[in-house]
């Protein structure tokens, strides 16, 4: 009797302790899939982060790059500014500095379009010498009657102290009903 | 033995030339930016193709593989046209009638440009004839082939077309 006794209450607590076994095993998973989550999470945040951080650094080496390679004082820079445009349109525009090329844009359609619309291209940066500069800007493009037109602009600028700036401005002239070709330079 | 170890130098060094036929200095960098004029006059960029998978093929006259190649790219143009494949044909000849000439004389239809200055050129280290340059939509070169093999346009084709699923 004592025996049957002792084996049933072994056998319950075989079962309870298989039972617990089983809990704990179904319990540990979800730990373990928890786990992985919250890692997985901070890896995503850490690559976040990481990406963030290679941003500022190109931001920051653009700045310092635009600033060793263009200083302020010796920085000149050059624009191209259209107005109507409907006595010419332009292809291309050759830029000189003291009889050395140092621009040959070609204008898409699109970038025609851009300018017609008020917008203003940045044609060429470059660093020049304090004292006197020629500028020789040579346009070509379909001309009135869209006949192929080559035009020059020339201008004896002088580099001063500070930052220039230059813009070459192509506007309609209506009495003439000829495009002009202009070089300014901003105050 | 020396059979063998020749049959394996032999094999290893074509492997290396077929390795480097597929791939180049350029491939996975930014595809340089460019602007040349095309044979109807307008003035094309490449950065405006941005979003579309774009071929650059550099071509010359007097290079029999571009005559074979050429209108086997304006079928793939042709066909992959109409969802965002572009391709450029770019002319390295000084005389850009001579490529006029040949462009009527083949009759294709993508748009070649003239690059009689070499500058394009430089930029893509082109160093044989012809070289086919295949751009994803994020503007990566993704794919350099340097010559042109009968059997090549296959590769383009899978190439064009997993590019395009991207």
């Amino acid at each position: 009797m004592v025996t049957k006794r002792f084996l049933i209450s072994f056998a319950a607590s075989l079962v309870l302790a298989f039972g617990a076994t089983t809990i704990a095993q179904e319990q540990a998973p979800t730990d373990a899939d928890a786990e992985s989550r919250e890692q997985f999470r901070s890896l995503d945040e850490d690559v976040q982060d990481l990406k963030k951080e290679v941003l500022d650094l190109n931001r920051d080496l653009f700045l310092l790059e635009e600033e060793l390679l263009f200083p302020a004082n010796s920085q000149v820079a050059f624009f191209i500014s259209m107005d109507v445009g409907e006595y010419f349109e332009l292809d291309s525009v050759n830029l000189k500095i003291d009889g050395k090329e140092v621009s040959n844009y070609l204008y898409t359609e699109r970038e025609v379009g851009a300018l017609v619309r008020g917008g203003v291209h940045r044609l060429h940066m470059a660093n020049l010498k304090t004292g006197d500069h020629e500028l020789i800007a040579v346009f070509t493009g379909a001309g009135p009657h869209t006949r192929d037109y080559r035009r020059g602009a020339t201008l004896m600028f002088k580099k001063g102290i500070g930052a220039k700036y230059l813009e070459l401005e192509i506007t309609d002239r209506v009495k003439k009903q000829q495009p002009e070709f202009v070089i300014k330079e901003w105050e | 033995m020396m059979k063998m170890k020749n049959l394996l130098l032999g094999l290893t060094l074509s492997v290396f030339a077929a390795a480097s036929l597929a791939s180049s200095g350029l491939t996975g960098q930014a595809a340089p930016d460019f602007a040349l004029k095309s044979s109807n006059g307008d003035n094309l960029r490449l950065s405006e193709y941005r979003g579309d998978v774009v071929m650059v093929n550099f071509w010359a006259t007097w290079c029999g593989p571009c005559r074979q190649e050429m209108p086997l790219l304006d079928e793939l143009y042709s066909r992959y046209e109409r969802v965002g494949f572009r391709l450029l044909g770019v002319n390295i000849d000084d005389d850009s009638r001579k490529a006029m000439n040949m462009v009527s004389e083949l009759g294709v239809s993508f748009p070649v440009l003239f690059d009689a200055r070499k500058e394009v050129s430089k930029l893509y280290e082109v160093e044989a004839m012809p070289v086919t340059v295949l751009i994803d939509r994020e503007g990566t070169i993704r794919y350099v082939h340097h010559g042109y093999k009968p059997g090549y346009e296959d590769k383009y084709l899978d190439q064009i077309r997993s590019l395009l699923r991207e």
